[in-house]
C-alpha cells in the first residue's frame, strides 16, 4: 500500500532521479513568478496601509495617488481612541479563541467517527451535515435570532461562542478528509494494541492532524474575526461589540465616512490574524521540518 | 406577487406563527422570552432604551444628549443602543420587533418608514404630542416633512429628528473654469434661476471636460427633478401619474438625455471611496446635490470657501417644492412605561434637543420651528437660508413609495437604467413605474 | 438513535461472538455515536431548527411585523417563475464554473511550488493577505483597478485594439470582474488547505517510493496527488458550496448590479428578505437553492469514487 494504488512498475523504474545542480534554473524562474503573484496578491492590503497613511484631502483628491505625500500616523490614534477599541479587541480574541478551541476538539472528533468508525446511520448523518453548510445563513437569521432570544442571549457572547463551537459542518468535513487521508495502519495498529477508541483518537489521531488542525484553526480563526452580521444583530450593549462592528461604525448618519480612518482600524484589526497565520503556519510545515525531508 | 398570493389565504396572528417556529425552541428552554430589559418598576423608575446609527462623533453626541436628559429627568435612565452602519440596521431592528426585544425608542429611515407605520408597532402621537408633557406640538412642525410619519386618517406615528432637503451644492472654481461667470444662488435670489440656464452651464461644464452635475440615484433625485419642473409623480390619492402627464415624461425623458451623454452622472455608480465626493472636491464637477451633511466633506478637504447652494432649478425660474430627505423618531408599541419613552422622544425633537445636537458642525437642519439659527450660525454655505426655505416648501418622500417594501429599489433600478441607457424611453421607463407602483 | 443494535438474526441466543461481531468493533461503534455527539446536537438546535422555521416561512406570505398568511405553494410559483431569480440562479453558476476549476488548480500549483521551497514563510504571507484585508479596502481597491480609466483597463487598450472596457459598468464584463475577484479572495486559504494536506502525506511513504526510484513527478502524480486528493475532493465541495453563496463580495463590489448582470442567489434572497421584507419569497428562494447546491454536491460524491483515493478499509 506504500506505494499508491494502479502505480505501475514501469513508473518507478524509468523516472529519471532529480538533478540537484540544475535546480537554480527552475527555482529562480519558480521565484520571479511567486513574486510576480504574491505581489498581486498583496497589493490592496500594502494600499489599506498606504491609505490609513494619508490625510484627509489626500483620500479625497483625484486621481488617487498610491503613496502618501505627507505621511501621517495620526489616523491611528485618532481612530483608536474615537471607539472603545480595547474592549473589544478582548472581546473579539476571547471569542476567538473558545471557538477555535471548541471547534478543533469537537470537529476532530466528528471528523474521525465519519471516517475511521462506522456505526449505524453514519453515512446518513454525515450527509445530513454536508447539506447544513449547503443553507446560507442571512436565511435563519430571523428564526435563529427568534431562538437565541427564547434561550435569553441576545445581548450576550453564548449566543456567538456555543453555536459555531458546537455547529460547524464545514469543520467536521475538513477534519474527516484529513483523517481518511492519513494512513489506516496509523490507528488499525494502535486498535490491535488494545487502545480504545479514545486511547487511539487522542495518542495516535490528533498528533497526526496536526497540519489538518492548523489550517481549521486559521480558517476558523478568520471566520469569527471577521463575523459582521450576527454580532451586529445579537449584540445591544456596546461593551460586548466585536471588532468589525466598530469598523462599521465609521459610517456616519448621512454616509460619510472618513476612509483614513477605517483603514487604519482595519490595518490594526488584522494584526492578532496575521501572528495567529504566522504560529499556525510554522505547525503546519513542521512536520515536514522534523521528518528528515525538510531541509533538503 | 401579492396579488397571486391573496386569494386562500388563511390567516392566523403573528405571534401564533412566532410560537410555531419557536415550538421546539421552547421544548429546550424553560426560560422562555427574555423580554425587553427596560421598562416600569414600580418604584417610579424606568429605563428608556433608544437605538440608531451614526459615526463615533454623532454617537458621542448623542450620549452627551442622554446625560444632559437624565440629569433633567429624575427617575429615568436612558441607554443607546447603537446599530453599526445604516445597510443592516433594519434587519436587526425586525428581528427584534419580531421576538419583542426591540428597544423603547428608534430610528427609522425615510425608505422604511411607511412599512413600520403601517405593520402597527408604533405608538400613536397625535394626543401625545399635544398634551402637556409634550415639548413638540403637531404644529411646530410642517405638515410637508411628515411625509408617511402621518397616515390618512391624521395620526401621526412618527416625525422626522431631523431633516435634510437636496440642495444643489455648486463649485464656483468649477464654474469658472467652464467660463461661466453668472452666480446660481443670485439667479435663484432674483427669480432668474431657468432650467435654461441649468441646462447651458452643464454644457459649458462638459465642454470643458468637468462632470456638470452630481446625482444619488434615490427618490430625491427623480421627484426633485420631475416636481422642479412643473410635473407631477404620485397624485394626492398616491396614485403614480408620471407616466401620463406630458410635463413628468419631457422632464424625466430631458434627464435622462443628460445623464446618457455623461453630463449628469449617478454618484452610486462610481468607486466606493474616490467617488463623488473627490470629483466635488476637486473641482472635477459643477453640481451635486446633497444635504447639509456635504459641510463637513469640504471642510475636512479644506476648499470650503468656493462652494455654495441652489435650490433646484424652474422652466420658470421661481421656487418650487422638492425634496427633503428625513430620519424618523419612533416610539414602539410595546413599550413598558409609554410615558418615561415619549418623555425622552418629545426632549429629543424639542427645540433645544435639536439646537443641542445640530450644532457644532452639525449635519442636517432641524425639523421643528424655532430652531433655524443652528443652520444661519455659522454663516455657511453663504445661502445657508436656503436650506430653511427648501425645507418649507419641500415635501418627505412619498408615502406609497416607503410603505410598500421594495418598491423604491424597484423605481431605482428602473431609473438608473433609463440614467444608463438600458431601460428605453422615458415613457417606457415611467409606464414600468407605474405598473410597480399599480402592483404594490 | 441506537446504533449499537445488531441486526435481526435468527439465533438470538448466540453468543456474541458467533455473530460475526467482535464487542471491541461494537463498542467502537459506541464511541462513534459520542465522538458526533456534540457536534450533531449542536448542529440540530442551532442550525436544523432555524432553518425548520425558515422552512415553514417558505409557505407563508409574512413581512416579519405584520400577521402571516399561509400561501401554499404560491413563493415557490412565484420564484420560479421571476426572471429575476433565474437570472440570479445564472450567475451563480456561471461564477461557480468559471471559479472553482480555476481557483483550486492555482491553488494545488502555487502549493505544489511552494512545498519544494525552504522559505515559504513570506510568500504563505503573500498569498494569505487578501484574507486580512479590510472588505472596505477590498471594494475600494478593485472598484479603482477596474475603472474604465484605470490601470487594468489602460494596459488592455493597448494591447487590444479596442475601447478601454468599464469592467464593472458593463453588463457583460462585470460578472468576469466578480470571478477575478473571487478567485484572488479565496486562493491563499486553498493553498493553507492544500499544504497541510500535502504534510498530511506520510514522509515514510514518499521515502518508501524514493528509494524504489520514483523521480520528482512520479513522486507527484502517483504519491503526492492520490495522496492529497481526498482534501481536493473536499476543496471542490466547498468551492462549490461557497461560490452557490457567492454574496460578500458581490455585495461590496456591485450590489448585484450593473442591470441584475451580477445578481448571486444569496443577493437575491437577502435583497428579497431584508431589502423587501418579504420573508416567505426569501425562504422559498433558499430552499431553491438548497435543492440546487445538493444536486451538485451529490453529482460531485458520484463521481469522486473514480478520482478521489482513500485508504482501503
Amino acid at each position: 500500500m506504500l506505494i499508491a494504488k494502479g502505480m505501475p512498475m514501469s513508473a518507478v523504474v524509468f523516472a529519471a532521479p532529480g538533478n540537484r545542480r540544475r535546480v537554480p534554473a527552475t527555482t529562480v524562474v519558480l521565484h520571479t513568478l511567486l513574486i510576480v503573484g504574491g505581489l498581486a496578491m498583496v497589493f490592496p492590503f500594502i494600499w489599506m496601509i498606504l491609505t490609513s497613511l494619508k490625510t484627509l484631502p489626500q483620500l479625497l483628491s483625484e486621481p488617487l495617488s498610491l503613496l502618501p505625500d505627507p505621511l501621517t500616523g495620526e489616523n491611528y490614534p485618532e481612530a483608536l481612541s474615537a471607539m472603545p477599541f480595547g474592549r473589544a479587541y478582548l472581546n473579539s480574541v476571547y471569542i476567538a479563541g473558545l471557538i477555535i478551541a471548541g471547534t478543533l476538539v469537537t470537529a476532530s472528533m466528528a471528523g474521525y467517527a465519519f471516517a475511521r468508525i462506522p456505526f449505524r446511520g453514519s453515512k446518513a448523518l454525515f450527509i445530513g451535515f454536508l447539506a447544513t453548510q449547503m443553507i446560507p445563513k442571512q436565511v435563519t437569521l430571523v428564526p435563529f435570532y427568534l431562538l437565541m432570544s427564547r434561550l435569553g442571549w441576545v445581548d450576550s457572547h453564548l449566543a456567538l461562542i456555543v453555536p459555531a463551537m458546537l455547529a460547524n459542518p464545514f469543520a467536521v468535513f475538513l477534519m474527516r478528509q484529513f483523517v481518511l487521508s492519513l494512513p489506516k495502519e496509523l490507528d488499525e495498529a494502535a486498535t490491535c494494541d488494545g487502545a480504545g477508541p479514545v486511547r487511539t483518537f487522542f495518542a495516535v489521531v490528533l498528533p497526526n492532524l496536526r497540519p489538518g488542525l492548523s489550517a481549521l484553526a486559521i480558517i476558523v480563526a478568520l471566520d469569527t474575526w471577521n463575523n459582521f452580521l450576527f454580532p451586529l444583530v445579537l449584540l445591544n450593549s456596546t461593551e460586548l461589540f466585536t471588532v468589525p462592528l466598530l469598523l462599521a461604525g465609521f459610517e456616519g448618519q448621512h454616509g460619510g465616512v472618513n476612509y483614513g480612518l477605517v483603514m487604519a482600524a482595519s490595518a490594526v484589526s488584522t494584526v492578532p490574524v496575521l501572528i495567529l497565520f504566522v504560529i499556525a503556519q510554522k505547525r503546519i510545515l513542521n512536520s515536514m521540518a522534523t521528518s528528515g525531508l525538510g531541509g533538503r | 406577487m401579492s396579488q397571486s398570493v391573496t386569494r386562500s389565504r388563511t390567516r392566523i396572528r403573528t405571534r401564533g406563527a412566532v410560537a410555531v417556529l419557536a415550538a421546539g425552541t421552547l421544548l429546550l428552554s424553560a426560560c422562555s422570552g427574555s423580554g425587553n430589559s427596560g421598562g416600569g418598576s414600580g418604584d417610579g423608575s424606568s429605563t428608556v432604551t433608544w437605538s440608531t446609527w451614526g459615526s463615533p462623533e454623532e454617537l458621542e453626541r448623542f450620549e452627551g444628549f442622554n446625560e444632559q436628559f437624565m440629569a433633567d429627568h429624575e427617575g429615568i435612565t436612558v441607554e443607546l443602543q447603537p446599530t453599526a452602519g445604516y445597510s443592516d440596521y433594519h434587519s436587526k431592528l425586525l428581528a427584534q420587533l419580531t421576538s419583542g426585544t426591540a428597544p423603547d425608542v428608534f430610528y427609522v429611515g425615510d425608505d422604511r418608514i411607511g412599512e413600520f407605520v403601517d405593520a402597527g408597532v408604533l405608538l400613536p402621537l397625535s394626543d401625545l404630542m399635544d398634551s402637556d408633557a409634550s415639548q413638540t406640538p403637531v404644529d411646530a412642525f410642517n405638515p410637508g416633512v411628515l411625509g408617511a410619519g402621518q397616515t390618512e386618517d391624521g395620526e401621526i406615528y412618527a416625525v422626522p429628528n431631523d431633516v435634510n432637503p437636496d440642495a444643489l451644492w455648486y463649485d464656483t472654481e468649477a464654474l469658472a473654469a467652464a467660463g461661466i461667470s453668472e452666480d446660481p444662488a443670485e439667479l435663484a435670489a432674483n427669480d432668474e434661476w431657468t432650467t435654461e440656464t441649468f441646462l447651458e452651464m452643464n454644457d459649458k461644464l462638459a465642454e470643458a471636460g468637468l462632470i456638470g452635475s452630481m446625482y444619488w440615484n434615490y427618490y430625491g433625485t427623480h421627484w426633485s427633478w420631475v416636481s422642479s419642473q412643473g410635473g407631477t409623480a404620485y397624485d394626492e390619492s398616491g396614485t403614480f401619474v408620471g407616466n401620463t402627464d406630458a410635463t413628468t415624461v419631457d422632464a424625466v425623458q430631458t434627464f435622462a438625455d443628460y445623464m446618457q451623454d455623461g453630463t449628469f452622472m449617478v454618484a452610486d455608480t462610481m468607486p466606493e471611496g474616490a467617488g463623488a465626493d473627490s470629483e466635488f472636491v476637486t473641482h472635477g464637477a459643477g453640481f451635486f446635490a446633497q444635504g447639509r451633511y456635504t459641510i463637513g466633506t469640504l471642510e475636512e478637504a479644506g476648499v470650503a470657501e468656493s462652494y455654495d447652494i441652489v435650490r433646484w432649478p424652474t422652466p420658470d425660474g421661481t421656487a418650487a417644492p422638492t425634496t427633503v430627505a428625513a430620519s424618523y423618531l419612533v416610539i414602539n408599541a410595546d413599550t413598558p412605561d409609554p410615558d418615561a419613552a415619549f418623555a425622552f422622544w418629545t426632549a429629543y425633537l424639542s427645540q433645544e434637543g435639536q439646537e443641542f445636537r445640530l450644532s457644532e458642525g452639525g449635519n442636517a437642519v432641524p425639523s421643528i420651528e424655532g430652531a433655524d439659527e443652528v443652520v444661519l450660525a455659522d454663516g455657511y454655505p453663504e445661502h445657508a437660508q436656503t436650506f430653511l426655505d427648501m425645507r418649507d416648501m419641500g415635501f418627505a418622500n412619498y408615502a406609497a413609495e416607503s410603505t410598500v417594501p421594495g418598491l423604491s429599489t424597484d423605481i431605482n433600478e428602473a431609473m438608473l437604467n433609463l440614467y444608463q441607457g438600458a431601460g428605453g424611453t422615458a415613457q417606457e421607463t415611467l409606464d414600468q413605474i407605474a405598473a410597480l407602483a399599480a402592483d404594490g | 438513535m441506537t446504533a449499537s443494535i445488531p441486526a435481526p438474526t435468527a439465533r438470538p441466543a448466540a453468543p456474541r461472538e458467533l455473530r460475526g461481531e467482535p464487542t471491541w468493533r461494537r463498542r467502537r461503534r459506541r464511541w462513534g455515536l459520542a465522538f458526533v455527539g456534540p457536534q450533531v446536537l449542536g448542529m440540530t438546535i442551532f442550525v436544523a431548527l432555524p432553518f425548520a422555521g425558515s422552512m415553514l416561512l417558505a409557505f407563508a406570505d409574512w413581512n416579519g411585523l405584520t400577521e402571516l398568511s399561509w400561501v401554499g405553494f404560491d413563493n415557490f410559483r412565484d420564484q420560479l417563475t421571476s426572471p429575476k431569480f433565474g437570472r440570479s440562479i445564472l450567475n451563480t453558476l456561471l461564477i461557480a464554473l468559471i471559479t472553482v476549476p480555476i481557483g483550486l488548480g492555482l491553488a494545488v500549483t502555487i502549493a505544489v511550488a511552494l512545498e519544494k521551497l525552504k522559505v515559504r514563510t513570506l510568500y504563505l504571507l503573500l498569498f494569505f493577505a487578501p484574507v486580512v484585508t479590510s472588505q472596505v479596502a477590498v471594494a475600494t481597491i478593485w472598484q479603482q483597478l477596474f475603472r474604465a480609466d484605470g490601470i487594468v483597463s489602460g494596459w488592455i487598450a493597448r494591447v487590444l485594439p479596442i475601447d478601454p472596457p468599464n469592467w464593472l459598468g458593463d453588463p457583460r464584463l462585470a460578472l468576469i470582474a466578480v470571478c477575478i475577484v473571487t478567485v484572488w479572495a479565496s486562493l491563499g486559504l486553498n493553498v493553507v488547505i492544500f499544504l497541510a494536506g500535502l504534510q498530511n502525506v506520510p514522509p515514510t511513504v514518499v521515502e518508501a517510493a524514493r528509494i524504489d526510484g520514483a523521480g520528482p513527478l512520479a513522486l507527484f502524480w502517483r504519491i503526492r496527488l492520490p495522496l492529497l486528493s481526498p482534501i481536493m475532493f473536499f476543496s471542490s465541495v466547498i468551492a462549490f458550496i461557497s461560490s452557490l453563496q457567492t454574496f460578500d463580495l458581490v455585495f461590496i463590489l456591485t450590489d448585484g448590479g450593473p442591470q441584475d448582470a451580477t445578481r448571486t442567489i444569496v443577493l437575491h434572497i437577502y435583497d428579497v428578505g431584508f431589502g423587501r421584507f418579504q420573508f416567505g419569497l426569501a425562504s422559498a428562494a433558499s430552499i431553491i437553492l438548497l435543492g440546487i447546491t445538493l444536486v451538485i454536491t451529490a453529482a460531485q460524491f458520484g463521481v469522486q469514487k473514480y478520482f478521489v483515493h482513500y485508504e482501503e478499509d
